[in-house]
């Protein structure tokens, strides 16, 4: 899989690129509009990283551009601007997501990853893992072919796993992406504890074969 | 005591007046009756020598003795108490007309008749009544005064009061002026130079705070803004070290740690961002919200959690809360007052009590049993008491989302143990014309 990061801060493009290799991606980057739309006139990508404000040029711009060209790629924008306009804009241009600056490497995974398979799938979209699938699409989880019934956070809380399975998830980043913006309370962490206890009940009682494992009171594992 | 100018002015101006136009009046007796002397003097002067000839042609007046019709008399003189010299005094002599002493003019001299004999002359004439005269110019100086008075109380009143018009005007505005909002204030239409230099340097004056204001908001915007690059980066080399599988139990422990503060201050400063952009009305779109819906919907989202923290919400639906306004805030607001209203409730068994009317939204919680300082609770960075998971601009945001639109308010009452948040409606009372 190939995934193209455009992105005018370098430090940053490091740490993404540096992520999601170790995660077995092929990465390439681009540090401005010119040599951004270069490659993506080129080359083909799975996916793309588009930041909005590059040197040279506006992200949105460089999107429309390469829909003219044809390129279908799936291109996530990712700005500072974390405005509503800017996100309908950008998806009304065909962006398929859009992440809003700062983020967790965990999150922009789980983001790339959907679309990857949004793009790729034949026939369902579906993630699997040992004995126990989740269909994002319509929410349902199936182990070992049966239907296990989950709330909604439930759901959220697997899907994070299954994204990333055998990494440490912190407890916060989870808070984070269940409980939304407000996730600095403390009462959401012993939400997610409780709902951790929850869903690993659940797993057990439907004989999965993974497990969520606490590592050092800092998060989860999924095993 | 508080007087205003116009009165102020008067009452020195009333005792100044008095006492010129005293000074003014006990001149001006004095130079008249000055005046008044002289002449009649003058005439005495002029009797006596025409008496003199009278004497030497006909030497009969010699023997008027007593002041009858002629108003003078004539006696033999001693040698020694003899004298040409004119003497005028003032005497009282009775007249029968006014039955009363009446003020004369008398000249006592001397001279020698045709036979060479002194005489004694003393002519009387009747002068002017000093008291009467004195009466006179008082009245009729009082009455002056009291016309002076009145009539620069009636100018003040009127002319003046028509004057300083723009001045009321100039001082209702800065009453009525609100931060950024001069399109509500009147205009002054004056030629009263010093007036139109005071509302002059007064706009400036506002022009000035407008921008320093302006500029503040654009820094700490900008700041915000740019603080996002870096934040995002130390975090995701965080989680990028984290990623280290021999990294020892200790090592992960503190990364998760630093990690949690970096995401605490991404977070305050996303509130920042959106305080930022409330106030600078980036959120124009609007459209009609059923706030019913709108309240379940986001209970509905928090039912979860709600429920872990084992809260009963209690719903009283007695009218339908319709409003006009942007979307996005209108979750803002709402999520940002059940969310206070669940964190800060009971560990267990507390109650969320949601009563909605067609004006107004009230969301009440068990909680804390001490009210809360009405006064600081909508302040940016006011926290209660341990409480450190909050930054403090939660309700920040709701007030501003509130003071964006004219029509909405908010008020925090505690009553019966409960802590009541209230979003009203107010319908404007008239319209302004």
């Amino acid at each position: 899989m190939k995934i193209l990061i455009i992105e005018d801060e370098i430090d940053l493009q490091d740490v993404i690129r540096t992520f999601l290799e170790k995660e077995k991606f092929l990465v390439e980057v681009a540090k401005d509009y010119n040599s951004g739309l270069e490659k993506v006139a080129n080359y083909d990508y799975d996916c793309i990283l588009l930041d909005i404000m590059l040197p040279g040029g506006n992200g949105m711009q460089l999107l429309s551009e390469m829909r003219d060209l044809g390129k279908d790629g799936s291109v996530i924008i990712v700005s500072a601007k974390d405005s509503v306009e800017d996100k309908v804009e950008g998806l009304e241009l065909g962006a398929d997501d859009y992440l809003a600056k700062p983020f967790h490497l965990a999150e922009l995974l789980a983001r790339v990853k959907s679309v990857l398979r949004r793009k790729h799938q034949q026939g369902v979209n579906m993630l699997e893992h040992k004995n126990v699938r989740i269909y994002p699409d319509e929410r349902r989880v199936e182990v070992n072919d049966m239907e296990v019934q989950l709330n909604r956070k439930e759901y959220d809380l697997l899907y994070y796993f299954l994204v990333r399975p055998d990494k440490l998830v912190q407890k916060t980043s989870l808070a984070e992406a269940i409980w939304g913006d407000n996730a600095d309370q403390a009462d959401s962490l012993d939400f997610i504890y409780s709902q951790v206890k929850n869903l690993r009940r659940k797993l057990k009682e439907n004989q999965a074969d993974i497990d969520l494992q606490a590592v050092y009171g800092i998060g989860y594992k999924l095993v | 005591m508080q007087i205003s100018l116009k009165n102020y002015t008067l009452r020195y101006l009333v005792f100044v007046f008095l006492a010129i136009m005293a000074l003014w009046a006990s001149l001006f007796y004095a130079y008249i009756l000055e005046e008044v002397y002289d002449n009649v003097d003058d005439g005495l002067k002029n009797q006596k020598i025409e008496i003199i000839r009278e004497a030497y042609r006909n030497p009969e007046i010699l023997e008027i003795r007593e002041f009858g019709v002629n108003q003078f008399r004539i006696w033999a003189a001693d040698k020694e108490t003899f004298s040409e010299k004119n003497k005028l005094s003032s005497q009282f002599y009775y007249m029968p007309y006014d039955d009363e002493q009446e003020p004369y003019r008398v000249l006592q001299t001397g001279f020698y008749g045709q036979d060479g004999i002194p005489y004694h002359l003393e002519i009387r004439t009747s002068t002017v009544e000093e008291d009467d005269l004195m009466l006179d110019l008082a009245s009729a100086l009082l009455v002056l005064y009291v016309v002076l008075v009145l009539s620069l109380y009636l100018i003040n009143e009127f002319i003046l009061r028509r004057a300083w018009r723009p001045f009321k005007v100039i001082l209702d505005n800065l009453n009525h002026y609100r931060f950024g909002k001069k399109e509500d204030l009147k205009p002054i239409q004056t030629n009263v130079l010093e007036f139109n230099r005071l509302n002059q340097d007064i706009q400036q004056m506002w022009q000035r705070n407008e921008q320093v204001f302006e500029e503040q908001k654009l820094f700490l915007e900008n700041a915000s803004h740019e603080l996002q690059t870096p934040l995002a980066i130390t975090i995701n080399k965080l989680e990028l070290l984290m990623e280290d599988e021999s990294l020892t139990e200790t090592q992960l422990v503190q990364l998760a740690d630093a990690k949690d503060s970096l995401q605490r201050m991404v977070n305050l400063n996303k509130s920042l961002l959106m305080l930022s952009r409330i106030e600078n009305k980036q959120y124009r779109d609007t459209e009609a919200i059923d706030f019913n819906r709108l309240i379940h919907s986001l209970v509905d989202d928090l039912a979860d959690f709600i429920a872990f923290k084992d809260i009963n919400v209690v719903w009283q639906e007695k009218g339908t809360f319709v409003f006009t306004m942007n979307k996005g805030l209108a979750v803002i607001l709402l999520s940002n007052l059940l969310r206070n209203a669940i964190r800060y409730n009971h560990a267990a068994e507390g109650k969320i009590w949601i009563e909605i009317l067609a004006d107004s939204i009230s969301i009440q919680n068990t909680g804390k049993v001490d009210p809360l300082p009405q006064e600081l609770i909508f302040k940016r960075f006011h926290k209660g008491e341990q409480d450190s998971s909050s930054n403090g601009v939660g309700l920040a945001i709701v007030k501003s989302i509130i003071d964006s639109y004219k029509d909405l308010s908010i008020t925090y009452t505690f009553e019966q143990e409960k802590h009541i948040f209230r979003v009203l409606k107010s319908f404007p009372k008239s319209f302004p014309n």
